[in-house]
């Protein structure tokens, strides 16, 4: 009898507790969904770096417009990829932020998946402001939707002294090309016994740097046709990716911790990376003025440049959740507009800004006791105007994907040529239904 | 006749589970040396107690990812969802057995079909049917609710077939008995099957509890605002850094494990031989 | 006489499963009858048209999903016999009255599954990395002479996967079947013992047998759990090296999620799945007796 009371009473506040649960949540929703609500609310990754610059434009902001509330959710970048897409998808806004930040590589498969749900953003986002390849990869249809954020521009982060030891001066290092580079790495192996670099085998950023160096993608400059069976680029760079991780100079490591722990531990020598590799750099206090860096290697050929990026991201507003006018002001007097934020998101995150007129900031022009007194923010900056623009179409990461067991094959002695052709197959039927 | 290498058998019994017990442990080792260990040193795999545990708990609690609330929506959802899950699936798995025939045969086998579809597939239908109930009298169970969260997740194939396959061990004879002293089949269910099926409730409880607790696919899509974020979104909202901070992650990851670990440690005595013989 | 007593048996059932039924028709079956379609549909996810069966067709030539398939089919062929296995072993082990610390050992080797997938990672990483713990280990002992690229070698990298699924859900099986097990009565056992029945015997002849059900349960879920592996490998190997240790679940994701969305695509895949596990599911009834 006992039991039975207590079962039927167990089942009454699990049933009530769920209701007043949603009740509860309910009329929450309905209030904080609101779109002709003022609260702008924006999603970002990286709780100490994009949100944390985020944080620096919301004070700013405050000076211009006190009144507008703009409320920060974290979150992680593959859970607001998913987020965005299940609703956007489904169409229904509810719950999707005003103003998203968006990775370059990824923006122009969004355009194309959803060509409705981003604002145009020309009339805030000045051409001639930011680094040209910034951009262009926010830009489709010759309308600009994307304000530009930290600026991928890649660099050759060096340790001055392993390289010392093994025979290069600073000067040695300046606008080399990726043959040089390979032959420093033996240098440095033989010399010194330390691993030049670390390199994933399933990541091939090392391969977006030197193809965008040259001005080239996995597509064609229309976004479209899938480049990769007759690109010169590329097997010039494979050429290289192959070499480096053959002759036993590089490490293979999988996944970016293992990356960070070779840095930190001083287990290499170099870092061809982004410019947001810095911070992480910088962890390693004990490598105080150890570290410099470099303009990044160039193929030599190809029109190539000793500039390039790598990664990278941009804010970007929703059309469905309301007060787009609101976020586009907020955006315009911040990330579009303000050198004085760049100098501050440099100091707070070490980020380098895509906005030209930063430059002339106290912060871009000081000399950093971590990389021997080298003005990289200058520097970063300077080179991010020379990277050349491509088209990232809509497809980059799946065309990698595509692309990770052939590069293998190559590596491990497979012809160059029809492997090429035969991922160029292949990359088009994955990308043909986007 | 006694066995005869019993006392050997029972040592090799000991150093075996010892191995298998160690194994299974360290990695908690792992994390709680990482409470009080920097990131670096995580990363680099030291095994060693650091000196940052209380940085690290500092960091925790002060940053601005809401981990407390998370811990308290987290067991709202588990509660009530393990509770209406064991109640309708055993009703469903205990109906299957009892009630045997070839139509409900079949329905059983219907359902079964239900947990062989990959869930990424059905979530964007499902997201849209949540969302539908959006500005209608339904909109508490709408997205953005807990009740949202937890709905697909009451009834589960799983756990009926689970249910199903253990009532099949409950002896018909006990039911039969019950109907002859003139018991209602719903009150057999409550006052002989489930006292005697404690094994397999405790089961279901931690199970259910547990995929409740770490469940993160759906949750993520459907619930919206951030004061309603649960235990694994948040932790994964904190590893996405380009510098993670694994040390106030480790913190946070051995507070959220302990609730499954301690249910799991209470329930388990209820895994003693021969419960249904007390029955009889 | 039976037709009437079925129809009882029927009326009174419905009682107790039409919850489930219907919560479960209203929150998978609906949904899956809307991904039917979706698999027969591509373009843009706000903009899609029919394409017929062009998606499943696009299957056959395509290396990612081959690999994908091939991946998954090892895991489930290699892994879930050895993993079923250690955990009816351990579970019958843990029944034994006599041996003490019981709830401790339990627990214990049931803590892997509670593991948040962050920190399993970052440790199964960190082991297993090529100066890590389980070369020294290998080394030591002379097994190997030379560490083993683990995350880095496309065959070591799917031993890992393995492994790693081994360790996490051996003791979420293990429940299964000490729950199970206290459905045996002792008495059986003691009754063999008087037998002179050796535990071997007593294992093979009694516990396995008793154990059926169970031991179709856990093969049955286990094969879907692993056809729809998808934690593990996105965390620790993230597919790699390559697409070396990818699998059918992980493509379905990246291609819904990660990639510009091709729902259509990703739903037909699903739907092989569906079939495949539909499939083995059978085999595995059929083999289990379960048919009455």
């Amino acid at each position: 009898m006992k039991l039975k009371h207590l079962l039927a009473g167990v089942a009454v506040i699990a049933l009530g507790a769920l209701l007043t649960a949603c009740s509860g949540g309910g009329s929450k929703t309905s209030s904080s969904n609101n779109s002709s609500g003022k609260t702008l609310t924006v999603w970002c990754w990286d709780e100490t770096y994009n949100t944390k610059a985020m944080q620096d434009a919301i004070a700013s902001y405050k000076k211009a417009n006190g009144k507008q509330k703009v409320k920060i959710v974290t979150m992680a970048q593959d859970d607001i990829v998913q987020k965005l897409n299940t609703g956007l998808a489904s169409g229904n806004n509810k719950g999707l932020p005003n103003i998203v930040l968006i990775e370059d590589y990824r923006i122009q498969g969004y355009l194309t998946s959803y060509p409705d749900a981003f604002s145009d953003l020309s009339n805030i986002v000045k051409k001639d402001d930011f680094s040209s390849y910034k951009v262009a990869a926010g830009t489709k249809g010759g309308k600009r939707y994307g304000v530009p954020f930290d600026s991928g521009v890649a660099g050759l982060f060096y340790r001055t002294d392993i390289l010392k030891k093994a025979g290069y001066s600073d000067a040695d290092m300046q606008n080399i090309t990726w043959d040089k580079f390979v032959q420093i790495a033996k240098d440095v192996k033989s010399k010194t016994g330390t691993y030049m670099m670390t390199q994933d085998p399933s990541d091939l950023g090392l391969l977006r740097i030197m193809m965008q160096s040259a001005g080239s993608w996995y597509y064609k400059s229309n976004g479209k046709t899938v480049n990769l069976a007759n690109n010169q680029v590329l097997k010039d760079g494979l050429k290289v990716y192959k070499e480096l991780m053959t002759d036993g100079t590089v490490e293979k490591v999988s996944g970016w911790d293992a990356g960070v722990a070779a840095v930190q531990k001083g287990k290499v020598a170099t870092a061809p990376t982004g410019s947001w590799y810095s911070s992480t750099i910088q962890g390693a206090k004990d490598q105080s003025g150890k570290w410099r860096i470099a303009p990044i290697p160039r193929l030599s050929g190809d029109d190539s440049v000793n500039a390039s990026s790598i990664g990278g991201a941009g804010w970007y507003v929703l059309k469905g959740s309301g007060n787009v006018a609101g976020a586009k002001d907020f955006l315009k007097k911040t990330f579009a507009s303000d050198p004085k934020l760049m100098n501050t998101i440099a100091k707070d995150i070490g980020a380098v800004a895509s906005l030209k007129s930063a430059l002339k900031q106290p912060n871009y022009q000081a000399e950093y006791p971590f990389y021997s007194n080298q003005k990289v923010f200058n520097d970063l900056l300077t080179w991010a105007k020379k990277v050349p623009e491509v088209n990232y179409g809509s497809g980059t990461y799946q065309i990698e994907d595509v692309l990770k067991d052939p590069v293998s094959a190559i590596v491990k002695g497979a012809n160059v040529d029809s492997t090429l052709k035969d991922a160029q197959t292949q990359a088009e039927a994955a990308v043909k239904n986007q | 006749m006694m066995r005869k290498k019993s006392h050997w058998g029972l040592i090799g019994e000991y150093v075996f589970l010892t191995i298998i017990a160690i194994i299974s442990v360290f990695p908690f080792y792992f994390m709680i040396v990482g409470m009080t260990s920097t990131s670096q040193n995580i990363v680099a795999g030291s095994l060693a107690f650091g000196g940052e545990l209380f940085k690290n708990f500092q960091n925790l609690f002060s940053n601005n990812l809401g981990f407390v609330r998370a811990l308290g929506n987290s067991a709202w959802i588990a509660v009530i969802q393990t509770i209406l899950a064991l109640f309708i699936s055993s009703l469903a798995g205990y109906g299957f057995v009892i009630y045997h025939t070839k139509l409900s045969n079949r329905v059983f086998n219907t359902l079964l079909l239900s947990m062989m579809v990959p869930f990424a597939a059905l979530m964007i239908p499902l997201y849209r049917m949540f969302s539908a109930l959006s500005n209608t009298p339904f909109e508490i169970f709408g997205i953005n609710t807990f009740a949202s969260v937890i709905l697909p997740s009451v009834a589960t194939a799983f756990l009926i077939f689970f249910f199903r396959q253990n009532a099949k061990a409950f002896p018909i004879s006990l039911v039969e008995a019950a109907r002859m002293d003139g018991m209602s089949e719903f009150n057999i269910f409550t006052h002989i099957y489930m006292p005697s099926s404690k094994n397999t409730y405790a089961a279901a409880a931690i199970i259910t509890f547990m995929n409740s607790w770490n469940n993160y696919l759906w949750p993520l899509v459907v619930l919206q605002s951030d004061d309603k974020r649960t235990i694994p979104l948040v932790l994964s909202a904190m590893g996405a850094s380009y510098t993670p901070d694994y040390g106030m992650m480790m913190c946070g990851i051995v507070i959220s494990t302990l609730p499954t670990a301690i249910l799991f440690f209470f329930l388990q005595r209820q895994f003693v031989q021969g419960m249904l013989g007390s029955v009889k | 006489m039976k037709d009437n007593l079925a129809r009882r048996k029927n009326r009174m059932g419905w009682g107790f499963f039409s919850p489930s039924v219907i919560l479960i028709s209203v929150m998978v079956f609906i949904p899956m009858i809307y991904a039917l379609f979706t698999s027969f549909m591509a373009g843009p996810p706000v903009n899609m048209h029919w394409v017929g069966l062009q998606n499943y067709q696009a299957m056959f030539s395509d290396k990612t999903f081959l690999t994908a398939a091939s991946n998954t089919f090892l895991y489930l062929i290699v892994q879930v016999p050895i993993m079923l296995f250690l955990a009816m072993i351990i579970s019958v082990m843990l029944n034994d009255n006599r041996l003490k610390f019981r709830g401790l050992y339990r627990t214990a080797i049931f803590l892997p599954c509670i593991t948040s997938l962050v920190s399993y990672s970052l440790i199964m990483k960190t082991i297993f990395a090529p100066t890590g713990i389980a070369n020294k280990l290998l080394m030591d002992v002379h097994l190997i002479g030379a560490p083993i690229q683990w995350l880095t070698d496309p065959f070591w990298a799917k031993v890992l996967i393995i492994i790693s699924i081994t360790w996490r859900w051996t003791g979420y099986n293990m429940i299964f079947f000490l729950s199970g097990l206290q459905n045996i009565d002792t008495e059986i056992y003691e009754a063999a013992e008087i037998d002179g029945a050796s535990r071997w015997k007593q294992f093979t002849r009694i516990t396995i047998p008793m154990l059926k059900p169970i031991i179709l349960f856990t093969a049955i879920t286990s094969t879907i759990g692993t056809l729809q592996l998808f934690d593990e490998v996105n965390n620790i190997t993230k597919g790699g090296p390559g697409n070396a240790t990818t699998t059918l679940s992980q493509y379905i994701y990246n291609l819904s999620y990660k990639y510009t969305p091709n729902f259509g695509y990703a739903t037909a895949i699903s739907f092989v799945v569906v079939i495949a596990i539909v499939v083995l599911s059978l085999i595995q009834l059929k083999a289990g007796g379960e048919d009455k």
